[in-house]
């Protein structure tokens, strides 16, 4: 017999992320979805992020990574909640480890969930973690072809950050390029120049966040 | 790259539906796949196959049909077909695409046997 069904393949992942999303907007936090390739610094992003954002905005970050706790080891020498989750073969964090990983944070005292996700540019952008923005991350030395080449991820983002920017001068790296590739993908996102090292453009980055949060914030009420 | 991990998905769902149908084989199954998910239909082929063993599923044939992109312009309401390289709205020039469809994967038919119809002449 032939049995026709419509049914969504992801539907469990995306009712955990729903639930995840509920769950963080009952104490007003709001989730960042970190992504990129490997090495681009999102951790090294974070560790001068967190320390900027202070008391005022208290954060935890729940990061993935096929092995190894290294990351949550550097982010709790910043002195913050950090989580690692490990996905083992899995290329992607999915909704139902960061509900896990949920549980063994103090939410109520948080103001920002950054999720760290596992460093590819193709899987992250297929799976709803129950995020509230999706920050796509560029480094400069990854070269200005990527945008082009995974257009996907860029297409979905809230915001792209140009990282290690400060190198821009010692490599071939065309901005004009880069941007070019993302005005037919992404005229929404506002693209944000930072270098973790010299502290460049981490101003912008902490105004946007904190705006995030204030109309997140302000839908709520 | 995430192949396998739908594949899994896909299985669990077919082999729940299986069970409710009091299925005893399943030989076919039509996924319907969209363009954004980036999957390679020759490694999703393998991925199920992998994650059919031991199950109702094992030997299923797996039809895969693709999901054309189309968004609808968060500025003008214009509802186009982007390409996957390029979002540019043909009324307003902006990218600004709210994707609803070509990134899902959605389960379409199952064809199963039943005990019943195993004992058919």
């Amino acid at each position: 017999m032939k049995i026709n069904v419509v049914e969504n393949v992801l539907k469990a992942n995306d009712a955990v992320a729903e639930a995840n999303r509920r769950r963080l907007e009952q104490v007003h936090l709001l989730a960042v979805n970190l992504m990129s390739s490997p090495g681009s610094g999102k951790t090294t992003l974070l560790e001068s992020t967190i320390p900027a954002l202070g008391t005022d905005f208290p954060c935890a970050v729940l990061v993935g990574d096929l092995q190894t706790t290294r990351d949550a080891e550097r982010l709790g020498r910043a002195a913050v909640q950090a989580t690692q989750i490990n996905t083992g073969k899995g290329c992607h964090l999915d909704a139902a480890q960061v509900a896990e990983g949920l549980k063994g944070l103090d939410l109520e005292r948080l103001a920002f969930l950054f999720i760290e996700n596992v460093g590819n540019m193709v899987c992250p952008a297929s799976y709803d973690l129950g995020e509230h923005v999706k920050a796509v991350l560029l480094s400069v030395p990854e070269g200005d072809d990527k945008v082009a080449k995974y257009p996907v991820l860029f297409q979905g983002a809230d915001v792209i950050l140009l990282t290690k920017i400060d190198l821009i001068g010692v490599l071939d790296f065309d901005r004009d390029r880069v941007l070019d590739d993302i005005s037919k993908l992404n005229t929404r996102a506002p693209i944000i120049e930072v270098s973790s090292k010299t502290g460049q453009g981490i101003d912008k980055w902490l105004a946007w966040l904190a705006e995030q949060r204030k109309q997140r914030v302000e839908t709520l009420e | 790259m995430h192949e396998m991990s739908i594949a899994v998905q896909i299985v669990d769902q077919v082999v729940e539906l299986a069970g409710q149908n009091n299925a005893t084989r399943i030989d076919e199954v039509v996924v319907e796949i969209g363009l954004m998910q980036l999957v390679v239909p020759e490694a999703l082929e393998m991925a199920f196959s992998v994650a059919t063993e031991s199950t109702l599923a094992e030997g299923a044939r797996l039809k895969i049909v693709e999901q054309e992109i189309e968004a609808v312009c968060r500025d003008c309401d214009h509802r186009y077909k982007p390409r996957i390289d390029c979002y540019l709205c043909p009324q307003c020039g902006q990218a600004n695409a709210r994707i609803v469809a070509g990134n899902d994967i959605i389960l379409k038919s199952v064809v199963c046997e039943t005990e019943q119809e195993a004992q058919l002449p």
